[in-house]
């Protein structure tokens, strides 16, 4: 190399030096450009421009912050960041539909965001600063945003009593609880259902060819000529049993298996001979026999299929099962026996024990073993004779395989625990600890759930859990409270946030007691909280009904409310029983304050009564909800008979505050004046219908000397 | 040789850009089911094949109609007949966008708070403003609104207490 060169650069190396100074420069401006680029940061200016462009732009940026913004709920154990990109949450004036997300404001809901925090409720990841990582699952983080759809899950992970507002949760507990899943899983905060009926002698019941159809087709809607034939889906009166997927020679097993089963004997009973000569040869027996059924209001708990218009129907209640062709299944012994005494074929079931006559009993057997019948019910069923050994061995192993157990009692088989898998916790699983199998859906956990609800198969071919047959609205509803199965909280710290249930017991005391079981009050009726919700609460019976109503009504039921078509069914009570149930919902039953003998109807002048019709007609137009005499609506009670029926005491207090009384009536509390109430008490305790009948007399005269003789 | 140290800066340059970028890629982002985004959903009254999707206040109205408001102002109610022939003047029913989208929030608001009497219409309409807070009569108004046939249509200017009308 010459001197003079000595100390220059070539010319290629200066232009390597160059490359690698723009290209130091590149890489080195990367991270600010990223920076700058980032997701959030654009979410933040594009607020700005947002609010810039509205009228309230000021109040909208009065706490603006250009950096991350993260709510930490030490308490909570909650780190969100959600606010950094949803800016508005909290901004009133942003709650319209027509402001673009993520800027648009929280609805109202019971909580305050701010305290609470987003992931408590929608999941997701909270901490995580870009759109995907914060609602999508990521390797890092495998909770997603909980649909929209299934939110009410995270509002019964804390609450784990029923909310009006989450109804979608509230039914799918219902499910859950009806259904029974938890004789096989173990599931918190459900109650817990009868099991399935005890089948100890279910051979006296059935015969081995119906059995084999119910196993096969456990709640076929149709049969082939359009009619419903076991069990209906539709008015949420599905069947409780599942379908198994059974093989042929384990449907055959099986059948005969039970059908042996024949524990405890018949309680035979004979309609008195005489009865039976007397109608069988009238030709209006079947007639007669229907009006009767009618009239013992078996729908109020039964469903039905009717046909009007061309379309079947299921109407009727959903506490029994469905008897549209029940004729076709039921042994007469044993419907007989079943109708006398329905607690001396199974201990435990919520039917009433009737006072039945023999003529009463005749006519609606009859009925249903003729007319409820479906002569192709059994059609394609192969002849079946008496199980072989063989086939009695096989059916019992297959009854404790098939996890038959877990909600069938048998004699002599302990029931079984456990069956299947625990399901506290699968609510907050992640999607990596589930198994999808070749199911082709969408690996989350809402997915996974349905799919397992609606095809067992579909994810885990050796699944063992049986089929059931779900509508889009019960599916949602069962999924979100499976949802909502979260397992206990993650710290103890957290326990103060679960709200718990508040345990319902009533307990009916003394000669009540034994007339409650017998006529199941709670079938339908609920006390305290406790029993079912098919007929008016009576926690408050006692404060609202006068003692010779109830009693009279107990032994004729009437339809207070015009638009019913279930009401309380005909039990012929003796007059001693419903004295007594008279005498105890008017003593012990009672709302604190409202005590039914404190006002006197004698008080009330004419002149009250004048102002109260005025009122009751004009002013408050009461008739728009409210029937009188022949006309009025037909949304609350009829009031022909609020005179003999309601005592003044609670007309009162109900007409201050009715939801003081009943929480969920949709009667409006008013303004009424102290004066306004008492004059509408005193017309309404003028309206008195209905002939003083001489069954009532008699009630109401063996009631007075009951309370003499408690007096004594 | 200035090709090959230009070719090794453009190799050198890819590198980095690669590596940069590889540092931006998202994670896979799945749709979420659309179905999936609506709190609550509500067949159209008029076509039943129509489904309306509802937000949380709206599904909270749905509650409170089907409770409280559907025995008047639907054509059928959960116990079967609807009582809106036994009134006269007959109420409009709920998703009667014709009738109901000319009435602002306000009024809606005022006559379900205090009843039909206190706004110069039926007294049979009564007052629920000591049943219902605010917020449950907000949210049975967004629940209208959600159903209206033909589609409701906010005023022009909010806010404004004159409107275009």
């Amino acid at each position: 190399m010459p001197a003079e060169d000595m100390g220059k650069l070539s010319h290629r190396v200066r232009l390597a030096f160059a490359v690698c100074t723009v290209l130091c420069v590149l890489v080195l401006a990367i991270s600010p450009v990223k920076d700058f680029r980032v997701e959030w940061k654009h979410y933040k200016r594009s607020f700005l421009r947002f609010a810039q462009g509205r009228p309230d732009t000021k109040k909208l940026l009065a706490d603006y912050n250009p950096n991350i913004d993260q709510a930490w709920i030490p308490g909570m154990n909650v780190v969100d960041r959600c606010s950094t990109c949803h800016q508005g949450i909290t901004q009133p004036t942003l709650a319209d539909g027509s402001v673009p997300q993520p800027f648009r404001a929280h609805p109202p809901i019971p909580h305050n965001v701010r305290d609470w925090g987003c992931t408590v409720c929608h999941r997701g990841q909270g901490p995580a600063t870009e759109v995907a990582e914060a609602h999508e699952t990521t390797l890092a983080w495998e909770q997603p945003i909980l649909p929209a759809h299934y939110l009410q899950a995270s509002c019964g992970s804390c609450h784990q009593a029923d909310l009006s507002e989450t109804p979608q949760l509230t039914r799918g507990r219902e499910l859950l609880s009806r259904l029974n899943c938890q004789a096989c899983h173990k599931l918190s905060n459900i109650d817990r259902s009868s099991l399935g009926p005890e089948l100890s002698s279910v051979g006296y019941k059935v015969t081995r060819q119906w059995i084999y159809k119910w196993l096969k087709e456990p709640r076929t809607v149709l049969d082939k000529d359009g009619n419903v034939t076991v069990n209906g889906y539709e008015n949420g009166a599905e069947s409780r049993m599942p379908k198994f997927r059974l093989k042929e020679e384990e449907v055959l097993a099986l059948s005969g298996y039970l059908s042996a089963q024949k524990a405890k004997p018949l309680e035979a009973y004979k309609i008195n001979p005489a009865v039976v000569a007397a109608w069988s040869k009238k030709p209006d027996l079947v007639s007669q026999s229907e009006v009767r059924f009618r009239q013992m209001m078996c729908t109020t708990c039964h469903p039905l299929a009717v046909t009007r218009a061309g379309e079947t129907k299921l109407i009727g209640g959903n506490i029994g099962p469905e008897l549209t062709k029940v004729g076709s299944k039921v042994n007469e012994q044993w419907l007989v026996s079943w109708l006398r005494n329905p607690q001396g074929y199974l201990a435990h079931n919520n039917m009433p024990r009737y006072g039945w006559s023999d003529e009463d009993l005749y006519k609606v057997s009859q009925y249903v073993m003729n007319k409820l019948t479906d002569t192709d019910l059994l059609t394609g069923v192969p002849a079946l004779g008496e199980p072989t050994e063989d086939e009695l061995k096989t059916g019992k192993r297959l009854f404790l395989e098939k996890g038959c157990a877990s909600c069938h009692h048998v004699e002599g088989i302990p029931p079984q625990k456990d069956f299947g898998p625990d399901l506290t916790a699968l609510g907050a699983k992640n999607a990596s600890e589930l198994e999808f199998g070749k199911a082709r859906i969408q690996h989350n956990l809402p997915a996974y759930i349905q799919a397992k609800l609606q095809d067992p198969v579909s994810v885990n071919p050796a699944a063992r859990m049986p089929e059931y047959s779900w509508s889009q609205i019960d599916l949602d509803a069962v999924t979100t409270a499976v949802l909502s199965q979260t397992g206990p909280k993650s710290t103890s710290a957290l326990q103060h946030l679960v709200v718990p249930k508040k345990e319902a017991s009533f307990q009916a005391m003394g000669e009540f007691a034994e007339v409650y079981e017998r006529y199941k009050c709670y079938a339908c009726h609920k006390f305290n909280g406790y029993g079912g919700d098919l007929a008016p609460d009576l926690s408050f019976e006692g404060s609202r009904a006068q003692r010779k109503w109830i009693a009279e009504f107990l032994k004729n039921p009437q339809t207070i409310r015009p638009t019913l078509i279930l009401r309380m069914p005909q039990f012929n009570m003796s007059d001693k029983d419903a004295a007594i149930v008279a005498e105890y919902l008017s003593m012990a039953v009672q709302k604190p304050g409202v005590n039914p003998g404190s006002l006197d109807g004698q008080k009330y002048t004419p002149a009250m009564v004048a102002l109260g019709k005025q009122l009751y007609d004009v002013k408050y137009q009461c008739q728009s909800c409210h029937t009188i005499g022949g006309s009025g609506g037909y949304v609350g009670p009829n009031l022909n008979n609020a005179g003999n029926w309601l005592t003044p005491a609670w007309m009162e207090a109900w007409l201050r505050n009715p939801q003081s009384l009943q929480p969920d009536t949709i009667e409006p509390r008013r303004n009424f004046t102290d004066d306004e109430i008492h004059a509408l008490t005193a017309y309404l305790m003028t309206l008195r219908s209905g002939i003083k009948s001489q069954t009532g007399a008699k009630v109401a005269a063996a009631s007075a000397t009951m309370t003499q003789g408690a007096g004594r | 040789m200035k090709s090959k140290l230009r070719l090794a800066g453009i190799i050198v340059a890819s590198v980095f850009c690669a590596l940069a970028l590889s540092g931006c890629k998202k994670a896979v982002a799945v749709k979420p089911d659309d179905a999936f985004g609506a709190y609550d959903t509500e067949a159209d009254w008029n076509d039943s094949t129509k489904i309306v999707k509802l937000g949380y206040q709206e599904s909270q109205g749905k509650r409170i109609f089907y409770q409280y408001c559907v025995w008047c102002h639907a054509d059928a109610s959960p116990a079967g007949p609807s009582n809106r022939s036994n009134l006269t003047p007959v109420p409009p029913v709920l998703n009667d966008g014709e009738k109901l989208n000319q009435e602002s929030d306000e009024f809606m608001q005022n006559i379900i708070t205090l009843g039909g009497s206190a706004l110069g219409k039926s007294a049979m309409m009564p007052p629920y403003g000591k049943t219902l807070s605010a917020d449950e009569i907000k949210a049975v108004i967004a629940f209208t609104r959600a159903i209206a046939q033909p589609a409701y249509q906010k005023p022009g200017r909010p806010g404004s207490q004159y409107t275009t009308k």
